[in-house]
């Protein structure tokens, strides 16, 4: 069971209706769903809403079974290889596994299994995450920087210049990445992988450069600081940190909301004499796919099949870059045949192409793109 | 006289007795029908509506029998009424994605199981039922493993919650950008859960004293992680497993995802298959580098849970103007209010951009972290209007204009945009989604 400092929920059975009320309503007229700002441990709430307590067999208009609900106790306990499996989190307080990696190697594993989506040296491209925009020290000072008048730079938020721990790159490029081909990297891939971001971010661990040469291992992870750890608000560590967290969201100011008493809400004249109606610049954006309509017909017949539209909705994120339509580098790749190439791009590569590009198509019709893909046309 | 299947000809308004005698004999003769044939040709004038005055082609023949198509579909006219996507908002390719409701076409506060908007960041994991295992451990006196059928033995609960993702609005910092209500507004969607609450099962488990944070992790190709403050864990998040009295939908995290009421839609890891109790949060991809709103002052705000009061007006719209309206007409203005912290007391409705307020009315259920629907019915007067909707919740807040959020917040925060949303309607009828700023 609960120590008791932790009930901040506890049965209904347990609650009066005198006390709830004795709490106070916020924000309500009405007593039949009442909502309060404090849990019933006295704490306000940790977001800044409102909790709904069981009153009278009810949580807001939900009536509930009021019942014990104790002694349900379904399942096992895992074993000791099967929590090991399973407990791979890489957080600030749970550091990863012991092993090491170079510069060098994770410069070659990238240019295999990362470049065709993160660019070259993590430029971005293709719509994914760009990985550096170059020194992180000093990209970290763009935080401040605002795009509200049109010349402006934005902030740079890549890994360098605005994560804050190092932690979560470990433990995401080994449960996330590579995006086609996840959880295929052992953890000295993963160490070289980070040393080639923490290099071509142009970062120092403990005064000293990654530079090419560097060979990352778990104490020299365990250095890194993040030239922007302190940059979130509110704080998140340690033991004080629910209450931190509580405190900040007491405070409406701290995130851009506003509280007021209803009934002074202003109703007339509310804006400033220099109000405009700001409009739509250009276009804006409209690529919606489908095309947006509200026509009630029946759909029309398919079409017969186009490689080139399939391609441009499932390849062209990766492939406008690397092996485009018609481009001379598929000479590389189709020496083995074009069954060879088709039966890769029907069931993937560990190279980073996933079975038919993720799409959906027919085997046929996937061919024909691949066709399209090497000739151009 | 050839009176066979042509509706042109039974239109002709040749009423003489034999000639009706003849139509009959022969149409009857034919046997099936296709067109539609004359309820009464000897009264049709040219003021009739044929539709009404004659059969229509499905009234006449057999419909499809019952055994077709063992789980509905819709209508095939409806083929229109989708999730869209746009390219500006995948990461690279359509699996870090996101697909949006079509909420201009929604009705009530229950978004239909295959239109739920869809967002994943390693696509949609399709998990089997009988391989899906779920792990409580870390903080908590007893550590388990549960199937899915153990799961379900705990007992629900069912609630409305809408589940909206935090980047909702959030390309219009700088500026409207959508003219439509499906891409400003449509990154959320609400359905009736049905799951149990994880403090159940928590009676059973015991926490420790340094429980102080919750990992939830996905199984699927991201492994989604978010990490949840016990707050809210032993408030009402929910492991929910239905969806609008059906199992979840692949897309929404079949068979089991979490679902934290009113907070970010990230929080509601998908595809579930770990719970770790920690006394320290575990900074996931998804809180740090995504999900964090960088304010002006060059600090993030991270852990940023509840989605705030928040409103929309959803009749008219860009998609569904008022067209052909005329001075006079009464229509209803219709819209969504939300709020993930808490329940809907009221919204104000401006005709003029936000300056001056009239009180809207609520109408149907009001229930808490849910969309609320509210209406205004009025006159058309034939002037251009600015459409503004402004909600409150029961915690307190109201939605502040533009400039006051951007005041505080900058551009650059990405999510939590909650500032009031303007459509202007042109005299004739058009909406285009504009912003009120000084």
């Amino acid at each position: 069971m609960f120590k008791l400092d932790r009930k901040l929920v506890i049965a209904a059975s347990a609650i009066t209706a005198a006390a709830l009320f004795a709490a106070g309503c916020v924000g309500g007229e009405s007593t039949a769903t009442p909502s309060e700002a404090k849990y019933q441990n006295g704490k306000v709430t940790i977001d800044g809403g409102v909790y709904y307590p069981v009153v009278n067999g009810k949580t807001g208009p939900y009536a509930v079974n009021t019942q014990s609900q104790a002694g349900f106790d379904y399942g096992r306990v895992p074993t000791a290889n099967e929590l090991k499996a399973w407990d791979t989190d890489v957080t600030p307080t749970s550091p990863p596994p012991e092993g090491s990696g170079s510069v060098e190697e994770g410069e070659e594993l990238y240019e295999e299994q990362c470049v065709m989506c993160h660019g070259d040296f993590g430029s971005g491209g293709g719509g994914y995450p760009a990985l550096t925009k170059g020194n992180a020290v000093k990209g970290q000072k763009s935080l401040t920087n605002q795009r509200d008048k049109p010349d402006n730079d934005g902030p740079i938020r890549v890994f360098g210049t605005y994560w804050p721990q190092a932690s979560t790159l470990w433990w995401y490029i080994q449960a996330g990445m590579p995006h086609p081909n996840t959880k295929s990297l052992t953890d000295d891939e993963t160490y070289a992988l980070t040393a080639y971001m923490l290099n071509i971010n142009e970062m120092s661990i403990d005064g000293e450069e990654v530079d090419e040469d560097y060979v990352l291992d778990r104490e020299k992870f365990l250095k890194i600081k993040m030239p922007n750890e302190k940059g979130f608000e509110p704080n998140i560590d340690g033991p004080t940190a629910l209450d931190d967290v509580r405190t900040y969201y007491a405070n409406p100011t701290n995130f851009g909301a506003i509280k007021v008493d209803p009934a002074k809400r202003c109703m007339k004249d509310c804006q400033e004499a220099t109000s405009k109606v700001v409009r739509i610049q250009g276009a804006g954006i409209s690529d919606f796919l489908p095309p947006i309509s509200i026509v009630r017909d029946l759909p029309k017949e398919e079409g017969a099949f186009d490689p080139k539209a399939a391609y441009e909705s499932n390849c062209a994120m990766c492939h406008s870059s690397f092996l485009s339509p018609g481009s001379s580098d598929w000479d590389g790749y189709t020496g083995k045949g074009i069954d060879k190439v088709y039966a890769n791009g029907i069931e993937g590569t560990e190279g980073g192409m996933p079975a038919k590009g993720g799409s959906d198509l027919s085997d046929a019709n996937f061919k024909s793109v691949v066709d399209y893909l090497i000739s151009g046309k | 006289m050839k009176n066979e299947n042509s509706q042109l000809e039974i239109l002709s308004n040749d009423n003489t007795p034999s000639s009706r005698r003849n139509f009959f004999k022969k149409t009857a003769s034919i046997g099936a029908i296709a067109a539609a044939t004359a309820l009464s040709a000897n009264e049709a004038t040219t003021g009739d509506d044929p539709l009404i005055m004659h059969h229509v082609k499905w009234g006449q023949k057999l419909g499809d029998p019952v055994t077709k198509n063992r789980y509905g579909v819709p209508s095939a006219y409806e083929h229109n009424v989708l999730r869209r996507n746009t390219k500006l908002l995948a990461s690279g390719n359509f699996q870090a994605s996101i697909a949006v409701t079509p909420i201009h076409e929604s009705m009530g506060i229950i978004t239909p199981n295959g239109l739920f908007f869809s967002r994943s960041h390693g696509g949609t994991a399709h998990v089997d039922p009988n391989e899906f295992r779920l792990m409580i451990h870390g903080e908590v006196n007893k550590e388990i493993v549960l199937t899915l059928d153990q799961l379900k033995r705990y007992p629900s609960v069912t609630r409305t919650h809408f589940i909206e993702c935090p980047a909702n609005g959030g390309q219009e910092w700088r500026g409207p950008q959508f003219n439509s209500l499906q891409f400003a507004k449509g990154f959320m969607s609400s359905a009736e859960w049905t799951g149990v609450y994880i403090k159940t099962i928590l009676e059973d488990l015991g926490l420790k004293p340094d429980a102080r944070w919750m990992l939830a992790e996905g199984s699927d190709n991201s492994e989604m992680g978010r990490t949840i403050p016990i707050d809210k864990v032993l408030d009402d998040a929910m492991l929910v497993w239905g969806q609008n009295g059906e199992a979840l939908r692949p897309e929404q995290g079949y068979p089991v995802r979490l679902l934290v009421p009113g907070w970010e839609g990230n929080l509601c890891v998908k595809w579930i298959k770990r719970l770790e109790f920690s006394p320290e949060p575990f900074y996931c991809k998804e809180e740090t580098a995504k999900y964090t709103a960088l304010k002006k002052t060059g600090k993030a705000i991270q852990h940023f849970y509840a989605n705030e009061v928040n409103s929309t007006v959803t009749s008219p719209s860009p998609e569904i103007p008022w067209d052909g309206i005329k001075v006079g007409d009464m229509v209803e203005i219709q819209g969504l209010a939300w709020s993930g912290m808490g329940t809907i007391t009221g919204v104000d409705l401006s005709f003029d951009g936000g300056n001056n307020y009239v009180e809207a009315e609520l109408k149907g259920l009001i229930l808490p972290k849910s969309w609320t629907r509210w209406s205004y019915i009025y006159k058309y007067e034939g002037k251009p209007l600015l459409l503004t909707s402004r909600a409150m919740d029961d915690a307190g807040y109201i939605q502040p204009t533009v400039d006051q959020e951007v005041g505080v917040l900058g551009v650059e925060g990405v999510y939590h945009r909650n500032g009031v949303e303007t459509w202007e309607v042109t005299v004739d009828g058009k909406v285009n989604h504009v912003q009120i700023r000084s």
